[in-house]
């Protein structure tokens, strides 16, 4: 150290007694630090939350401080204690719930753990398999108060809370179960889903909550009809076979869909129960609503048996079910004689289903099927299908029905009148059908059949019978016009005026006092009588011999045809040549000049004694006459029968020349037979009064 | 021997000793002090400020780290025992003497050079420079973790898969470490001297 480096004067100034006046500036960065510090601790403590316990069964993956709380995919709180209940047997749960968030959350919330879930509809919660899980909820915001404990869901409710729609139940009675989540689908659109599916109280019947989403819920009705499109259907019918495959989803999982098949249906409220039915047309058969609260009972009454009809078979109207058979019940009826047991059948009918406007009510569709009755509807049993004995009711108009009346006030419903069915009748009809199918022996008359197509064509392809048909035309048109003359017809009707006359001049005979000269008169009238007769006797044995020619020539073989077909002719010929068949008119002609010449005796001379006598004699005559007259129409009728067989014959061997020739000479023969009586009836016809009075 | 005690007066900026009556340095114009006026204030300013910094960033979390949709939170501590638990024994040991056991000495160095200057120390002024020197070399490896953390959000950032980043801690301990340094280098170890000056030995 040198001299002159002296220590100078300090110029120190000494620290400040004073730490107010004296502070330094850089206290505000402790203050400041100190200020931050405690504000962030404070916005901490304030944004910390509000703090909620969920009770699980399985917390599988819940984490403290690291499980979020999330509220439509957006994180509201954070878990934050993982611990047990005091019994343990549930998972506590405490959540750190944003405040902004918390004051929502009130009782309707639903807590559940989201892990990843594959199904046929889907992977969902995929984001946790890497993640982790997490808490999700779901509530409805009703400003209902806040509340911290919840119990949490196994798994995802199968209902959005926040879904606008109808919850409605489906009742399964039988057959295959829906599983939860199943989706339900309007004419293919998907509208809502099914949730778990549960037991019914006794247990008979699986019920099923589903949810139908807006705006799809408003067709619902309660005509509404489900039906389940799980997997598919294979059906074989009289359409064929049948394959109904829903979409691959409810292939797998199953599906549901709905449809309104009929309108009439009231508006659903929540909760309604339907029926789920096995397919759709099942529901579309089954649209007789079970559910419908207008439905109406009316009842009829069987008089036959109706076996085969039970509670739940369809009754149709106009082949339409409108209702169903409830029960079934017999009385005895006492209004008659002989008790007989009567079939009361009762059934509930859907007026929705008859076609009545929306809102029918039940007056107006008891007036409905009155006016049906009065138009003559009635009930009847008929069979549901060709093949069972199950029956059915059906109201069938009836024409020209017995009058009935619709007998409304009638116990215990209104009565519906009956008509039997011919429904035995049926039953043997179809029996005996079955039978005689059975009894056909097919192959049998396959083979005559076959035989005879080929005779048919043999006979047919001959010359012969090409040129017979022209000439059998002609013969039988001139056969038929000598039959269809009017004298021959006019026959019978003239000698009825014939004997009426004698009568009138027996009658006038009587008046005059004719009657000494009767008994001679009658004794000759007798004899002319009996002439008469023996000669009409012949001609039915002509005919007689005749038709055993015929019958000869019938059974003669091909190559004798034409010598018998001859000798026929000859023969018949002869017979009309003999001395009976010729002298038959000049016979009846002697008998009724000789009845004349009496008449004419009577007339002139004064026989009156004897008149009883007398006039049953000549009454005797007269029917004398009368039965004689009477085989002229049988004369006809035989020659008319020789016509025919000559036809058969003809149509037999076809065009031989000279047959024909014969034939048409025979005819000929006939014909002027015929005439002879034709011209004698016209004799009597122009003057009877001739033969009786000789003028 | 001091500069005090010489009468002269060393620029604490550029170290040109001027003679007392001087303001300001004659070179760089830096205001002249025998011994900083505002003393040992600045130091417990700094050292309060730090200390209150070192409160969250041990209680917030540090690093946020979200790997593949999992995200987790980890304090210092809470690190350090995560890495106990993986049997990283090495790296826990380096965290927790960088993040726990620097940042708590240093405050207890400091505060003890603050203490001591005033009254009778069990350490020798020379054994207090010395303790002094190290904490002012130290200081600046503090900031490991949170070059650690600066980095790791830096470069992890791959979205889904893994993502980190910073927390209210890693601001919290870097400002705890900024501020002890500065209470460090507030500190003036000359006086150190006074005291042993004041009190021959």
């Amino acid at each position: 150290m040198s001299e002159d480096l002296k220590p100078a004067d300090m110029d120190v100034t000494p620290p400040s007694r004073s730490p107010w006046r004296n502070l330094s500036l850089v206290w505000v960065v402790p203050v400041l630090a100190l200020l931050i510090s405690l504000m962030v601790a404070w916005k901490a403590y304030s944004d910390r939350g509000v703090l909620i316990e969920i009770s699980f069964d399985n917390a599988a993956g819940v984490t403290a401080g690291e499980t979020t709380l999330r509220y439509r995919e957006v994180t509201i709180g954070t878990v934050e204690k993982v611990g047990f209940s005091d019994d343990l047997k549930t998972v506590e749960v405490a959540v750190r719930v944003q405040k902004e968030v918390a004051p929502f959350i009130n009782e309707t919330a639903q807590f559940w753990v989201v892990r990843p879930e594959v199904s046929a509809e889907g992977v969902s919660g995929l984001s946790t398999v890497l993640s982790g899980v997490y808490i999700d909820s779901s509530w409805e915001n009703t400003g209902a108060p806040a509340v911290d404990s919840f119990v949490g869901l196994e798994s995802r409710p199968l209902i959005d809370l926040n879904e606008k729609g109808t919850r409605i139940t489906l009742r399964v009675s039988g057959g295959k179960v829906i599983s939860g989540g199943v989706p339900i689908f309007y004419r293919g659109i998907r509208v809502g889903r099914t949730e778990t599916p549960r037991l019914n109280k006794a247990g008979s019947a699986v019920l099923i909550d589903a949810m139908i989403e807006a705006p799809y819920d408003k067709y619902l009705t309660t005509a509404t009809r489900f039906w389940d499109t799980s997997g598919f259907a294979v059906s074989l019918g009289a359409a064929g076979l049948k394959l109904d495959v829903g979409s691959f989803a409810t292939l797998i999982s199953g599906g549901v869909s709905f449809n309104t098949f009929f309108s009439g249906g009231a508006p659903v409220t929540p909760g309604q129960v339907y029926e789920l039915y096995n397919d759709e047309d099942t529901a579309r058969e089954n649209a007789f609503s079970r559910v419908s609260s207008r439905t109406l009972t009316v009842a009829t009454i069987f008089q036959e048996g109706v076996s085969g009809l039970s509670p739940g078979a369809a009754l149709n109207f106009k082949g339409l079910k409108i209702g169903e058979v409830d029960t079934l019940s017999a009385f005895v009826s006492d209004d008659s004689e002989t008790p007989q047991v009567n079939q009361l059948v009762t059934f509930k009918v859907d007026p929705d289903l008859m076609g009545l406007p929306e809102g029918a009510t039940t007056e107006e569709a008891l007036d409905f099927i009155g006016q049906a009755v009065k138009g003559g509807v009635r009930a009847r049993l008929n069979k549901a299908s060709l093949l069972t004995s199950s029956l059915i009711v059906e109201l069938v108009e009836i024409e020209n029905a017995a009058p009935a009346v619709f007998d409304r006030e009638a116990e215990p419903y209104p009565m519906i009148p009956s008509v039997e069915t011919d429904l035995p009748d049926l039953n043997a009809t179809m029996e005996g059908v079955m039978e005689r199918i059975n009894g056909l022996k097919i192959e049998e008359l396959i083979a005559r059949a076959t035989g005879m197509m080929a005779s048919i064509e043999a006979i047919a392809s001959s010359e012969k019978v090409r040129a017979a048909p022209g000439e059998i035309v002609g013969l039988i048109e001139d056969a038929r016009a000598l039959v269809a003359g009017e004298a021959m017809q006019a026959l019978p009707g003239d000698l009825r005026g014939v004997i009426e006359e004698l009568r009138g001049t027996i009658a006038k005979a009587n008046t005059e006092n004719l009657v000494e000269q009767l008994v001679a008169t009658l004794k000759r009238a007798e004899e002319a009588a009996d002439s008469l007769y023996t000669a009409a006797d012949d001609v039915p044995a002509v005919v007689a011999e005749l038709r055993q020619v015929a019958a000869k020539v019938a059974g003669l073989k091909a190559e004798e045809l034409l010598d018998a077909a001859t000798g026929l002719m000859n023969s018949a010929n002869a017979l009309i040549d003999t001395d009976g068949a010729r002298e038959l008119p000049p016979a009846l002609a002697s008998a009724l000049v000789e009845v004349r010449d009496l008449l004419g005796d009577l007339r002139e001379g004064e026989a009156v004694r004897n008149v009883n006598v007398a006039l049953s004699s000549a009454k005797d005559a007269a029917v004398s006459v009368e039965t004689a007259v009477a085989g002229l129409p049988g004369v006809v009728n035989r020659l008319e029968g020789i016509v025919t067989e000559a036809e058969a014959l003809i149509a037999t061997y076809g065009a031989r020349s000279d047959f024909n020739a014969e034939t048409l000479a025979m005819l000929r023969e006939v014909r002027t037979t015929a005439r002879s009586i034709a011209a004698l009836v016209r004799t009597l016809e122009r003057s009877p009064n001739s033969i009786l009075f000789g003028k | 021997m001091t500069a005090r005690r010489a009468g002269l007066v060393a620029c604490t900026t550029c170290c040109k000793v001027h003679h007392p009556g001087e303001a300001t340095c004659l070179r760089c114009g830096s205001p002249l002090h025998s011994r900083d006026p505002a003393g040992l204030q600045n130091v417990w300013a700094w050292w309060i400020a730090g200390l209150i910094m070192y409160i969250p960033a041990n209680i917030y979390p540090m690093l946020r780290t979200a790997s593949l949709g999992h995200e987790t939170q980890n304090t210092i501590i809470g690190g350090v025992f995560e890495l106990i638990a993986y049997n990283s024994y090495g790296v826990a040991l380096i965290v927790f003497i960088a993040s726990v056991i620097i940042p708590v000495g240093k405050f207890v160095a400091i505060a003890f050079l603050a203490l001591s200057i005033n009254r009778a120390s069990i350490l020798s002024a020379r054994a207090r420079l010395h303790l002094y020197e190290v904490v002012e070399f130290i200081g600046r490896w503090s900031m490991l973790d949170v070059f650690v953390v600066a980095i790791l959000s830096a470069l992890v950032q791959f979205e889904f898969v893994a993502n980190v980043h910073p927390g209210i801690a890693a601001v919290s301990f870097a400002l705890s470490v900024a501020f002890t340094m500065l209470s460090a280098q507030s500190f003036d170890p000359r006086l150190i001297w006074d005291t042993d000056e004041a009190d021959p030995t």
